[in-house]
């Protein structure tokens, strides 16, 4: 009985993994209301552009600001938490540019940047932004406030991976030798000379531009030389963020629904958490077809319920057809979702928690505490 | 009522929210182009793929492949579909690979924001406007799209690189393909939902935004997985009452209830995606089927096909 809740007790962050589709964001939601209930103070950040937490929480808009869940609206969801819950949305190019004022030099280098356009691109654009933004965001939240647990719904990444490695992967390339190499001797001279032009011959460099036209390099050379000498400011920023992630605090929890695509997803982030070293708190199998017919033998045929009806003096043969029907189709996915399930939690060592698919979808506070109590 | 065919179009854009089954809408569209005798391409984005497997046949990888008599699949990625753009503009293998497979280069190429999905959606495009020996290489190209977010991130690629881009090379590609997507005689988009609440909030933010900032024609509106009426309402009563009763009868009825339950849930959400969204809709039974493979994919497109004309 709630395993996850349990596991979860002495968590300060708890992050929510898993491929799109398994219910991630509602999974956080309950998370949050859950620990608001039990007298803290939670903070639910997602990262969703269809504001699926927005609905969930009754909230209309959640853009980067932090938002206490009104009293009354839980109230009226029946639930009376001892603690608060807090709710927001993360903003992507509000995160980038509140990242980039704060390693500037000065004002003019950051604004040199804000005017850049493929920085003006970059929050969007650029894979793995997201993503990076989130960890730096939920930095920010764990070391600048003082939430007994803040939930990090993660974005809805194609690939697990791409949300642990993004931040890599961004650095490399704002600060990558190959960068460097090229810009350092620009610098300084308030222009930008692009050492490629050099290095390469004028033949690389024609051809390049006949790729993607001279302006276009010339932007990304102006974009690079505004980040130099910030870069190590990110960097420390970067390594600090991801050894938060492996500190006991932190806690994972991968959310999985039982479809196999799902499982192998939730399976691969694990395995990749593990050699990390990055604490997993638990896995929820979610949205599970309860089994409604144990053991191997097969579900009742339709003379076996016209039976049982008319011993209860409901005698209904069209029903018990629909009856017997309805209960083997059931059974095949069930039993299908439990081979997924035994997978699932066969491969994560950790506290586990089964969710069957609710009977109504979760949707508002109500169904949030549902949910939660389940955790 | 659907318009002229879904299938008479060129570029059949399948999107929706995570998990909803576009792959499988996908690859049904693709089976019934088949059958009426069209050669048809069925892409992925960079993705777990999946297509060719619910078809019947091995992955593609990123090389196009064929899967089933008329249908091929493929599964773009950045750097092959980067080193066929390059060697299309390019036109020699030689320069392509003295200059892309050059450090520097491939530094920078990595930095030009969206060129991983300009080059990508520029593959798919391609495709579509191909032409062998005189006539199209293909009759339809599918486009199994990303979820949501990511598929207007995607999408918008062009027409948000067409106006910020310098002319130049870039720019034109970026105004070719955004004009391509956005002709009715070419592209529709269609997006699949489950009759859920959350998938459908996200289909009509998603039609917002494919009437307002992509400006891509609109297609059908796919609710897939609806379970079928069953119960009439003095039923559900009995066989709540009957739940509590012991095997074989209680476990019956309660399947029963919960098949009831949710097929009425599902069709107040689907009554509230068809009224929000102005799209012919065309409704998929929910499949009992413990595994996704050929044959399924082949009763999702008998029921698909009244509803595509």
């Amino acid at each position: 009985m709630g395993a996850v809740r349990e596991s979860l007790r002495h968590k300060r962050i708890a992050v929510c993994v898993g491929s799109g589709g398994v219910g991630k964001t509602t999974v956080a939601a309950a998370l949050g209301l859950q620990r608001a209930l039990d007298g803290g103070r939670a903070l639910v950040c997602t990262i969703d552009p269809a504001r699926r937490l927005a609905a969930a929480l009754g909230l209309d808009s959640l853009g980067n600001m932090e938002s206490r869940v009104p009293d009354h609206k839980l109230a009226a969801a029946g639930l009376a938490p001892r603690g608060q819950l807090h709710a927001m949305m993360l903003d992507v190019k509000r995160t980038w540019d509140d990242l980039v004022a704060r390693h500037a030099p000065d004002r003019q280098r950051q604004d040199r940047i804000f005017r850049n356009r493929i920085y003006q691109q970059l929050s969007s654009a650029l894979a793995g932004s997201q993503e990076y933004m989130a960890m730096e965001k939920l930095y920010e939240l764990s070391t600048e406030r003082d939430y007994d647990l803040v939930v990090l719904d993660t974005p809805p990444t194609a690939h697990a991976l791409d949300f642990l490695e993004a931040p890599d992967r961004i650095l490399d390339f704002l600060g990558s030798e190959t960068a460097r190499l090229l810009l350092t001797p620009a610098l300084g001279a308030g222009k930008v000379g692009l050492r490629l032009f050099q290095l390469g011959g004028s033949y690389i460099a024609r051809t390049l531009s006949r790729f993607t036209g001279s302006d276009v390099l010339r932007d990304v050379a102006e974009f690079m030389a505004g980040f130099q000498g910030m870069y190590e400011g990110f960097k420390t920023r970067a390594a600090a963020v991801r050894a938060l992630l492996a500190e006991p605090q932190v806690g994972f929890v991968i959310v999985s629904s039982p479809s196999p695509l799902s499982v192998d997803e939730a399976l691969f982030f694990h395995e990749h958490l593990h050699a990390e070293s990055m604490p997993v708190a638990g896995v929820v199998a979610n949205r599970v077809t309860p089994d409604l017919w144990p053991g191997d033998g097969d579900p009742p045929g339709p003379e076996a319920l016209a039976r049982a009806l008319g011993g209860r003096g409901e005698a209904d043969r069209a029903l018990a057809g629909r009856l017997a029907l309805t209960l083997a189709e059931h059974q095949v996915l069930a039993r299908a979702d439990a081979r997924e399930v035994e997978r699932l939690f066969g491969g994560v060592p950790a506290p586990r928690e089964v969710v069957p698919r609710l009977q109504r979808d979760v949707h508002d506070l109500s169904g949030l505490a549902e949910l939660a109590a389940r955790l | 009522m659907p318009g002229p065919s879904l299938l008479d179009k060129r570029l059949l854009i399948v999107t929706g929210k995570g998990g909803v089954g576009k792959s499988s809408v996908s690859a049904a569209l693709a089976l019934l182009a088949a059958r009426r005798g069209k050669r048809v391409l069925v892409c992925e984005v960079n993705a777990q793929e999946r297509v060719a497997p619910l078809l019947g046949a091995p992955l593609a990888g990123p090389v196009v492949r064929q899967a089933a008599p008329g249908i091929s699949t493929v599964n773009v990625t950045p750097p092959e579909a980067m080193r066929e753009y390059g060697l299309m503009v390019l036109k020699f293998r030689t320069i392509y690979e003295a200059v892309f497979e050059n450090r520097v280069v491939r530094f920078f190429l990595r930095v030009v924001p969206s060129l991983a999905e300009l080059v990508m959606l520029g593959k798919i495009l391609h495709e579509v406007r191909a032409e062998e020996g005189g006539r199209r290489r293909w009759d339809l190209v599918v486009l199994d799209a990303p979820a949501t977010g990511h598929a207007v991130q995607l999408l918008r690629v062009p027409a948000a690189l067409a106006d910020t881009v310098p002319a130049g090379p870039l720019r034109r590609e970026a105004e070719r393909m955004r004009d391509l997507l956005v002709d009715p005689a070419v592209t529709s988009l269609s997006i699949v939902t489950l009759p859920e609440e959350m998938p459908v909030s996200e289909s009509i933010d998603l039609d917002a935004q494919v009437r307002g900032v992509l400006g891509i024609p609109r297609g059908a509106l796919f609710v897939n997985a609806m379970p079928e009426g069953r119960f009439s309402a003095e039923e559900r009563a009995r066989l709540e009452r009957l739940a509590a009763e012991p095997a074989p009868l209680g476990p019956a009825a309660r399947a029963a209830v919960l098949q009831a339950e949710r097929a009425a849930e599902a069709t107040r959400y689907a009554a509230r995606a068809r009224a929000a969204l102005d799209l012919p809709a065309v409704v998929l039974p929910l499949l009992p089927v413990p595994v996704w493979g050929r044959e399924a994919v082949e009763r999702l497109a008998a029921a698909m096909e009244p509803g595509i004309a």
